[in-house]
């Protein structure tokens, strides 16, 4: 009896962060709806949680949203595979061969201090504001977490693991595969979660500038035209895309790399 | 949280025993200046080896360039009134997350509620690049200063916020324990302990939050802003006046390295007293 009645009391106690966090989501909601029973409302300033759910399913319904939202995944893809495919190269190669980690290291620091989206300007005169131009930004702004990461986990490598391969009689290519990729994988994985957040910044630097469609485009000719339900509708949208993004490899990361909880 | 430079200084730590040889020393110095020196030459020898078409030549500068025009900014002053505009911006919404976040980041990690009740939003905020709000939050406060203020202030706040959580979460147990039993109140508690032990986390969020605070300048002075260092970089490359764009971004970089090495200067001698083996991440 003891043991059944532990986990029904518990219920509460063990799910009272969810609970709460939703409680005081609802709360928010609740409350952003209510003030405007007392504060006159002004369309052209703010909108209504009801409002932004009605556009939503308007603009779900229409196709509008998943449209602009396809338009813009496309780049994004590009220039976050090449980042990954890149900073993942230079990075280990960086880790491991110790001369080039000299060499490359101030040059790689500067370039990641540097707010590259400063180039913005000049990527999207020279490459247009189509795939490529923001392709190119996604690229700049998401290859640096993971040069730096896989550096970091080449460098974390178990040396005793290295001198086993090497021991053994394994070759160079062994060494990359059987010891540093299993090992630098959680940094790349790590590194690929704080690039997801500024490949998603690229994206919008991008379609604010000069674009005619998708996401980031829809938000700054919605808050143009004033209409803040719609673009607000469009803001959740990315804000949710981004957490589920970055909640996702976390929670990937907790799955994969169970031994790195807590890193 | 999710800097990984300070990992890497601490791997660097243990696995390089003091080298004798004065060359070993110079090494690392030796090779990242020959890169970045290679890199540069290159750059100014391209156009020579490379005749390049005159559409591809209105995108192109060389560092001498850039650096002359950079000499020329300096030297007739033009470039302060830009900077001061957005070094203002910058320092508002900097001064404004450090004012917000410390206390609250303290609030969230000493309760449980409030944490679990802030946590979606937090999570929410943090994971969204900020740029998203800036049509809103242009719409609300124009082009002016506060628009810059406003998107500095929410990309600056998180990573301070987050850390100092995280720092207060990671205090001693122990500690408290005994201070409490001395008869310590809450806020002697955060004085005493919690504060003191999350230092090392607030640098490190301090230090991110500066990075964020330079990006929130120069994408809100691309979309919604009149005067600043970043609308100077957007009317130069609508003219093709490459060399400015790069002369801006050369500024944009040294300020945040120079801020940054300060933090560094700041954390070294805030942890005079604290013991060998401690620190943050």
């Amino acid at each position: 009896m003891t043991e059944q009645a532990v986990p029904q009391q518990g219920f509460l106690e063990r799910h009272r962060k969810v609970l709460l966090g939703a409680l005081a989501v609802a709360i928010f909601f609740a409350a952003w709806q209510a003030v405007f029973l007392v504060v006159p409302f002004n369309p052209l300033f703010i909108s209504k949680p009801n409002l932004i759910l009605g556009s939503f399913y308007t603009l779900l319904i229409d196709g509008d949203l998943l449209r602009d939202l396809a338009i813009s995944a496309v780049p994004f893809v590009y220039g976050f595979g090449a980042a990954t495919v890149v900073g993942v190269t230079i990075g280990v190669v960086m880790g491991w061969r110790q001369r080039v980690g000299y060499a490359l290291d101030p040059l790689m620091t500067i370039f990641y201090a540097s707010p590259l989206v400063a180039l913005a300007p000049l990527v999207i005169v020279f490459f247009g504001v189509g795939v490529s131009g923001k392709a190119i930004l996604i690229f700049l702004l998401s290859v640096f977490p993971f040069i730096f990461n896989a550096q970091a986990g080449v460098r974390a490598v178990d040396r005793l693991l290295i001198n086993v391969v090497r021991s053994l009689g394994g070759g160079e290519r062994d060494l990359y595969l059987k010891v540093i990729v299993p090992s630098v994988l959680p940094y790349i994985v790590a590194g690929a979660r704080i690039a997801v957040g500024r490949g998603l910044i690229g994206i919008l630097v991008g379609e604010f500038f000069a674009a005619s469609e998708g996401i980031g485009y829809a938000i700054a000719r919605f808050g143009d035209l004033f209409a803040l339900d719609k673009m607000f509708a469009c803001i959740l949208c990315i804000m949710i895309i981004a957490v589920v993004m970055t909640e996702g490899i976390r929670w990937a990361e907790r799955a994969a790399f169970p031994w790195r909880v807590g890193q | 949280m999710t800097d990984t430079r300070a990992l890497k200084a601490d791997i660097a730590g243990d696995a390089d025993a003091p080298p004798r040889n004065p060359w070993r020393r110079l090494e690392p110095a030796a090779y990242g200046c020959a890169s970045i020196v290679a890199v540069l030459v290159l750059w100014e020898v391209l156009p020579w080896i490379f005749t390049l078409s005159a559409g591809t030549k209105l995108f192109f500068t060389t560092p001498s360039q850039i650096g002359g025009t950079l000499w020329k900014m300096f030297a007739t002053g033009s470039i302060w009134t830009p900077l001061a505009v957005s070094a203002t911006g910058f320092a508002v919404g900097l001064g404004l997350a450090i004012v917000v976040g410390l206390p609250l980041g303290v609030l969230i990690g000493r309760s449980r509620t409030l944490n679990a009740m802030l946590d979606p939003f937090i999570t929410a905020f943090n994971a969204t690049p900020r740029l998203v709000f800036l049509p809103l939050v242009m719409l609300w406060f124009g082009l002016g200063l506060w628009s810059k203020v406003v998107i500095v202030f929410i990309g600056a706040l998180f990573p301070l916020l987050i850390n100092t959580y995280e720092g207060v979460r990671n205090a001693d147990k122990t500690l408290i324990n005994v201070v409490r039993s001395f008869g310590a109140s809450e806020w002697d508690v955060a004085r005493l302990v919690v504060i003191p032990n999350s230092m090392p986390y607030i640098i490190a969020g301090l230090r991110l939050a500066i990075g964020r605070a330079v990006l929130g300048v120069v994408v809100a002075e691309f979309f919604g802003a009149e005067s600043g260092l970043g609308v100077m970089m957007v009317q130069a490359a609508g003219r093709y006046q490459v060399d400015v764009v790069f002369s801006g971004l050369i500024v944009f970089a040294a300020v945040s390295l120079l801020m940054t090495a300060m933090v560094q200067v700041l954390e070294n001698r805030l942890s005079l007293w604290r013991p060998q083996q401690a620190g943050g991440e």
